[in-house]
């Protein structure tokens, strides 16, 4: 009830006010393509946010896969100097390929639900 | 699409991104947001630069709009607070330029009148600062109430009037409106 009161009060204008509002009235200004400027700026930028990440990472994998196959071939000769016995009690340890690959999937499933979550 | 309120074409654009939605938001709006801009600004072509980035800030934050008061109250707060955004910047700017010793034409604080044909508006608005200026244009131009006025410049309600109450008694004692001739 106080609300409505003081929302009425401030309703109630002197000829002061309302020769204020009559000073400050403007006249409509037409479009004129503005709203059709602002939507395809829009656009443009919703596509660039699209394009961004694969553009990203298609980038990061050409500058990096030279230095990675460098790396494992590196790795590859390096695993000739370990004992037969340490890599065969490594490998038992680690995780079988299949659940790595399930794993690898769930986390890509989680990432594009997220990303659809976030759209 | 014409005849969905803003709350719906809102709804709209936060759920699918919807910028046919978004562009009946900006068609609807975009005069009493340039007219805004235009009396805050006294600069046509900066107002209505402003008045695009206001639009594109309203598109990356309209999930905030929560629906409480009207859309154009909500939207006259980001013009407002783009408008203040770009006065940090070109001050900014002013300061770097001279510290490296290129002076720039200080901006006046007050209301720069770019147009040739002076109207009493114009005289009207250059007695007052940017903040009575701003509020004035809200409450008087686009009709906003002071809690609307209150929540698009973050002050409280009561300094709302106050301002308002300032701005009327410089405008009564530096511009006779009571004697007022239109046109």
């Amino acid at each position: 009830m106080t609300s409505r009161i003081i929302n009425m009060a401030e309703r109630i204008k002197d000829a002061e006010d309302r020769l204020l509002e009559s000073m400050f009235e403007s006249t409509p200004i037409a479009d004129g393509g503005f709203s059709a400027l602002v939507v395809r700026r829009v656009r443009r930028r919703l596509w660039l946010r699209r394009l961004a990440l694969p553009i990203a990472a298609a980038l990061g994998g050409a500058i990096a896969i030279k230095p990675l196959a460098y790396l494992l071939t590196i790795v590859a000769s390096l695993s000739a100097l370990v004992p037969r016995e340490l890599i065969d009690s490594t490998i038992s340890a680690i995780p079988q390929l299949p659940i790595i690959v399930l794993g690898g999937m769930v986390l890509v499933a989680c990432l594009l639900g997220l990303q659809s979550l976030e759209e | 699409m014409t005849s969905a309120a803003d709350h719906e074409l809102v709804a709209r654009i936060v759920s699918t991104q919807d910028t046919v939605a978004f562009g009946e938001l900006v068609r609807r709006h975009q005069s009493q947001v340039r007219n805004f801009l235009r009396k805050l600004a006294g600069d046509i072509s900066l107002a209505d630069d402003l008045s695009q980035d206001c639009f594109m800030h309203a598109w990356d934050k309209i999930h905030t709009y929560s629906g409480r008061g009207s859309f154009i109250g909500w939207l006259l707060k980001v013009a407002y607070t783009t408008f203040l955004q770009s006065k940090r910047k070109s001050k900014r700017y002013a300061e770097i330029l001279e510290e490296v010793g290129h002076t720039m034409e200080t901006e006046s604080r007050h209301y720069a009148i770019q147009s040739e044909e002076v109207t009493d508006l114009d005289k009207l608005l250059a007695v007052l600062d940017e903040e009575e200026r701003a509020i004035m244009i809200m409450s008087y131009a686009c009709g906003l109430s002071h809690r609307e006025i209150s929540e698009a410049t973050a002050m409280p309600v009561g300094s709302v009037k106050s301002v308002i109450f300032r701005g009327k008694q410089k405008i009564r004692t530096s511009f006779d409106i009571k004697n007022h001739q239109h046109g």
